[in-house]
């Protein structure tokens, strides 16, 4: 096993983790478990692949893809925060939607079942980067990935300082933090609640792009595999900070990586997939033993 | 997130807890049939005339009805289980790993003790499966009781665990020689549980499940420890000072639902699939969550809820048979149900399910 090629591999297959579990971390802290990031993240694989064969352009396929995930949240959020709807159940509810909705309509519509594989169907450019491209082993890893991968990095740093020292930002962690007193601020906490979920929901239907038309080029109705989950996962597990939760969804990436260049390793492969959910699980138990020592309210949610 | 708080709530008139009540139960239904049609009609196909076909192909003669009986019999079992938990107040979304595990358990029952007669192998194989269930649930009960650990965020994730350990399980060691997907042997001829109806699917695990529906009802209307889950679910606070162990009604609700579940998983295999299969559920524990919550987590409720989605299931294969409409509209219906069902009509109540 090549290290530079494994870990170019976990970059690119980390990007939707990342790119995802970052819109699930707005939208915690906003105040919302986002369980809908499932849903999102294949309508935006979806709508990528549509758009991108309709109009030969990736980047408008991506921008839609975004668009999409954002579309897809809207009903999402409105009934959560307007008819204080179960978060979890909506969220549940939503994924079964969705993927029903584009399972009706792939044989409905385009004649198909199960995939959407239209012919020189384009795909997102890979970015060649001057310079770093010429180092080795960092040249492979960092180099000639697609633009959603530099925008997931960029992202995360992003992330931390719009929430922590921008006026939205600070608008959006207190309405999810402390919604009465945000009201008796002046702020709007539904209203930026719902602005949370929608940029998750960007966020998600990007990740959805970078799987469709970043990694392969086509859409399978169960393509995005439960990596809806490992990014709630990631974020759990990074406490819903962006840099943990990164690092946490490129762990899970690499993973993912190290399995498919890796067959008959000392884990089995079935097994090897439930790490991510067993590191949340654990994660959240070391965080109640603290809490409860420290005798504090436990449970992050 | 707090326990939902009906006791706390300021008293309200009959009729219009009642009217409150039906719209409640009416509203998801209507929504999911309006969001169905519109997809229908913008797809160019016919709303009307399929549902039609769904109510006949689901519920037009005898053999439409034990096969709709058949497809309800896990939904009725993992919604009574998600209800179980949901009444006090525990957010148990961990049914569907309960199921896995417990349908692998009665299977490697039935494959394995060959030579012992029917009913003593049969009995042996759904109570591991519900003992197997309910082991899936203790874990998450526990560090809820211990260091209240969220179970909502601890049972979603076993889901995926278990699903991916029975993944592995008949994937290496239980594989069954020369097949060539993942799937351990068969249980042996006398694990089966009979057809009440040949050739339809409606075994004797549709009396199982409307026996435990029965168990659910007498345990929270007449029961001492019923009494206690209620109110754990209805008021913690309220509980707690009336003298009843919070944690211990927690891990009633948990253990009871796993049982459940595992039960569910294990009528399953012996019933339908005789075998167990990789991947084998097509969601009954997260479509027993809608169950629950359509049937107000209430024991005739979700008989009642379970039917109308086994009926969705049964209809809509049919109905993929014999025109050209996808069986995933059903699924489109069921997810608008779930969302629906959610949603507080009226006054605030504080509720959470």
């Amino acid at each position: 096993m090549n290290f530079a090629t494994t870990m170019s591999s976990a970059v690119e297959l980390s990007t939707p983790l990342v790119l995802a579990a970052l819109g699930g971390l707005i939208n915690f802290r906003g105040g919302i478990v986002n369980i809908g990031l499932e849903g999102e993240m294949l309508a935006g694989a979806f709508v990528a692949v549509l758009v991108s064969w309709k109009t030969g352009d990736p980047w408008l396929a991506t921008l839609a893809a975004a668009g999409a995930g954002g579309l897809v949240a809207v009903p999402f959020t409105l009934v959560i925060t307007r008819l204080r709807a179960n978060e979890i159940i909506v969220g549940l509810g939503l994924n079964v939607l969705v993927a029903g909705l584009i399972g009706y309509l792939l044989p409905v519509v385009f004649n198909v079942y199960g995939a959407l594989n239209p012919e020189n169907l384009r795909s997102l450019p890979h970015v060649r980067i001057p310079l770093v491209a010429d180092v080795p082993v960092l040249g492979t890893i960092v180099s000639n990935k697609t633009p959603l991968t530099y925008i997931a990095l960029v992202s995360i740093p992003l992330v931390g300082w719009a929430l922590r020292r921008t006026t939205w930002g600070v608008r959006l962690r207190a309405a999810g933090e402390n919604p009465e007193a945000a009201r008796a601020a002046g702020i709007r906490p539904l209203l930026w609640r719902d602005v949370s979920s929608g940029v998750a929901g960007i966020f998600a239907g990007a990740a959805g792009a970078q799987l469709s038309i970043g990694i392969v080029s086509l859409f399978t109705v169960g393509m995005t595999a439960g990596r809806g989950f490992i990014a709630l996962a990631a974020f759990f597990f990074g406490a819903a900070r962006p840099w943990p939760t990164a690092a946490a969804a490129f762990l899970f990436g690499l993973v993912d990586a190290i399995q498919v260049r890796l067959p008959g390793s000392a884990l089995p492969p079935q097994i090897v997939d439930t790490l991510p959910y067993i590191a949340v699980i654990v994660a959240l138990t070391a965080l109640g033993i603290v809490r409860t020592r420290r005798g504090g309210r436990a449970g992050m949610v | 997130m707090d326990a939902p708080t009906t006791l706390a709530s300021p008293p309200e008139s009959r009729g219009l807890r009642w009217a409150i009540d039906a719209v409640r139960v009416f509203a998801p239904f209507a929504a999911a049939l309006l969001v169905g049609a519109i997809i229908l009609w913008a797809t160019g196909r016919n709303a009307i005339e399929t549902y039609r076909l769904l109510a006949h192909y689901s519920l037009g003669d005898w053999s439409a009805i034990t096969n709709t009986l058949a497809d309800a019999t896990p939904l009725m079992l993992t919604g009574l289980a998600t209800a179980f938990a949901f009444r006090a107040g525990v957010f148990n979304v961990g049914v569907e790993g309960s199921l896995y595990l417990g349908a692998f358990a009665a299977a490697w029952v039935g494959f394995t003790f060959v030579h012992v007669t029917s009913i003593p192998l049969i009995a042996a194989a759904l109570a591991l499966a519900a003992v197997a269930g309910a082991l899936v649930a203790l874990i998450p009960a526990l560090l809820k009781v211990l260091w209240s650990v969220d179970e909502v965020v601890t049972t979603l994730m076993f889901n995926f665990v278990v699903i991916g350990v029975t993944s592995y399980l008949v994937n290496g060691p239980y594989l069954s020689i020369g097949t060539a997907n993942s799937m351990s042997p068969l249980v042996a001829n006398q694990a089966e549980l009979p057809s009440l109806s040949p050739p339809s699917q409606m075994t004797a695990g549709i009396l199982i499940a409307a026996g435990t529906a029965l168990a659910f009802w007498f345990v929270y209307a007449r029961t001492t420890i019923g009494y206690e889950l209620r109110t754990v679910g209805a008021n913690r606070r309220f509980a707690t000072a009336s003298g009843i162990s919070f944690g211990r009604a927690i891990l009633v609700a948990m253990v009871v639902s796993g049982l459940i579940g595992g039960l569910a998983g294990g009528i399953q295999i012996l019933g339908v699939n005789h075998r167990f299969i990789d991947h084998f559920s097509p969601g009954y524990g997260f479509t027993g969550i809608a169950v629950a919550l359509l049937g107000r987590n209430t024991a005739l409720g979700c008989v009642l809820a379970a039917i109308f989605f086994g009926a969705l299931a049964n209809g809509g294969s049919t109905v993929q048979l014999f025109t050209n409409i996808p069986l995933e509209l059903i699924s489109v219906l069921q997810g608008t149900v779930m969302i629906f069902a959610v949603i507080q009509l009226g006054r605030a109540r504080g509720g959470r399910g």
